[in-house]
């Protein structure tokens, strides 16, 4: 990988500028993460105090209906429920948990009075209440389960993605570019020591060049000297 | 539509001779003893050889398990109640007619109930318990009405006519079915009561008191349903009249409170009787424990009656109740146990004298 970058000084700023702003992303998207497990954990406690209150309602709503059916006879339960025609209707709404958009689930017209629930009350009794009751308040578990249960899917895997940018920061992209940093500065610093090497070269060349120029110039001289002497 | 004319002389000894013979062939402690140890389809088979065998067999075809089990129930009742109108003349008739008509009301509701919610005639059909006045090619003709308007208009020329035509502007108003059941269940609860007080005859004094209770015992279950489902509704509106335990107006003052609704009845003539079932009430915060014991002592107060006065119509009341009470135990016993109820469970639930 290393060797794929052109070790220059500019490339060397680009990547010191790409660790900063990497060790920045980094420290965020970690406090993210800790934030989301700690909201997650939150939901998690939610989600399991949900989840046995609705196998409790089921429990409930099971045996009031199986009362109901065995007391009143399937028949007359059923006649119950055909009498209901408002059905309870489910709104849905989104709300903001640490940049996870998750679902806030609405609902109305699900417990009803006994004068909204269709049948008649002088000619039914107190178990078919009893069971519409029961049912009703299952159906409001199960809405309020979809909407925690939605929210801690959304979080886990939002928690996942998060988990897997640090990691990728962490282990993979911070380290590659610090081996490259560390290339150019490497191979920046050789560069120089060439350089200072070729200059001193071509100083001792220039200084050795001047030296025999010198010498030149002065074996002239005295050759020179001797032929006035001559003459 | 088939009412029977009811001049002419009562036939006492005729009717209540066979009723105590049909009632000697009823289940007894020991037969439900052994039905709450079996499964559905061992009831279906036990039930094979007793008395409905004929309905269950008639009926094999057509369903399975519990289902078998509660229509052969449903059709052997009927078999028996007609059996009784069709034994029985004059006031006799009268008499048992008016307490059976609840059939009547029961299937005019399950017509309404299955126009309203777009069900199939067939459907509707298997709902039906034959065991009232009307005729089965009347109720036949009710099914396959379009719309609940057409309903309320064949029902014109008989005694809910008029009832559901008044209610039938406030459906329309509301949509919901509750002031067509409404309708239908008060004119039935009123009707057991209409001119059947003024006699000098202590058997059926006696009758008109067991009525009373029967109201009675309606609106206490009434009021106290309305008062613990804290819904804003007038207990008056839901009041029927002919009972002797409330008046329509003290009911809306003491049903805003279940307690004071308990004390009502605890310091009432039914007092005693009820009072264990009021304990119960207000120890589970749940009313059927209190509708059980409802049950039960109008099916005792019937059995009462009808050893006092052997000719009159309280054994056939009585034979009524406990045909009755027969069929809920047996279908609670195959419910229960398709439920997966405990046997102590289910004998719990059972209204046994």
């Amino acid at each position: 990988m290393a060797k794929d970058v052109k070790p220059t000084r500019k490339n060397l700023m680009q990547i010191e500028d790409r660790i900063e702003l990497s060790e920045r992303g980094h420290d965020t998207l970690e406090k993210k993460r800790d934030g989301l497990i700690m909201e997650f954990m939150d939901i998690l406690d939610q989600a399991q105090d949900v989840r046995s209150g609705l196998e409790e309602d089921y429990e409930t709503a099971q045996q009031k209906i199986n009362m109901a059916r065995a007391m009143e006879g399937d028949v007359a339960v059923r006649g119950a429920a055909a009498a209901l025609k408002e059905h309870p209707e489910i709104t849905t709404e989104s709300k903001n948990i640490m940049g996870v958009v998750v679902p806030q689930i609405e609902s109305s017209k699900v417990r009803k009075g006994l004068d909204e629930r269709g049948y008649g009350v002088l000619g039914t009794s107190g178990r078919i209440d009893e069971a519409a009751e029961a049912y009703e308040e299952l159906l409001e578990s199960i809405i309020l389960a979809a909407e925690v249960e939605t929210a801690m899917k959304k979080m886990l895997t939002e928690i996942e993605t998060t988990k897997r940018r640090v990691n990728a920061l962490e282990f993979k992209l911070l380290p590659e570019l610090k081996e490259n940093q560390e290339y150019i500065e490497q191979k920046l610093e050789e560069q120089e020591r060439e350089e200072i090497f070729r200059l001193k070269k071509i100083k001792a060349k220039k200084e050795e060049e001047e030296k025999e120029e010198r010498a030149a110039a002065e074996a002239e001289a005295a050759e020179e000297a001797e032929t006035v002497t001559a003459d | 539509m088939s009412v029977k004319e009811t001049d002419g002389t009562s036939n006492y000894e005729y009717v209540t001779a066979r009723v105590q013979a049909r009632r000697a062939a009823l289940f007894d402690d020991e037969d439900y003893r052994k039905l709450v140890r079996m499964g559905p389809s061992e009831i279906a088979r036990y039930m094979e050889e007793t008395e409905y065998e004929e309905e269950v067999n008639a009926l094999g075809s057509r369903y399975d398990g519990v289902d078998l089990i509660e229509h052969a129930l449903n059709r052997n009742l009927a078999k028996h109640f007609n059996d009784l109108l069709r034994w029985a003349d004059g006031e006799l008739y009268e008499f048992i007619a008016r307490y059976l008509r609840k059939f009547d009301a029961w299937n005019v509701k399950t017509v309404i109930r299955g126009v309203y919610s777009d069900s199939e005639s067939e459907a509707v059909e298997e709902d039906l318990i034959y065991a009232g006045e009307f005729d089965r090619q009347f109720l036949d003709r009710l099914v396959e009405a379009g719309s609940i308007e057409e309903v309320v208009e064949m029902l014109d020329r008989t005694r809910y006519g008029e009832p559901l035509s008044e209610a039938y502007g406030s459906y329309e108003e509301t949509g919901v079915l509750i002031p067509l059941e409404n309708a239908v269940d008060r004119t039935y609860y009123e009707g057991l009561m209409s001119g059947v007080t003024e006699t000098d005859n202590r058997a059926n004094q006696l009758y008109a008191e067991f009525l009373q209770a029967e109201i009675d015992f309606r609106n206490a279950r009434n009021a106290l349903r309305i008062a613990r489902s804290n819904a804003d509704i007038d207990p008056a509106d839901y009041f029927i009249e002919g009972g002797e335990l409330f008046r329509a107006s003290e009911l809306s003052q003491i049903s805003n409170s279940l307690d004071e609704l308990v004390t009502f009845i605890r310091d009432s003539t039914y007092g005693d009787d009820l009072s264990e079932a009021l304990d119960e009430l207000e120890r589970a915060d749940s009313l059927i424990g209190f509708e059980h014991a409802l049950d039960a002592a109008l099916l005792e107060y019937s059995d009462h009656l009808s050893h006092v006065f052997p000719l009159s119509i309280c054994p056939v009341l009585a034979y009524v109740l406990a045909k009755e009470r027969e069929v809920d135990n047996i279908r609670a016993i195959a419910r229960g146990r398709e439920a997966g109820l405990s046997e102590d469970e289910i004998e719990n639930e059972l209204v046994m004298l």
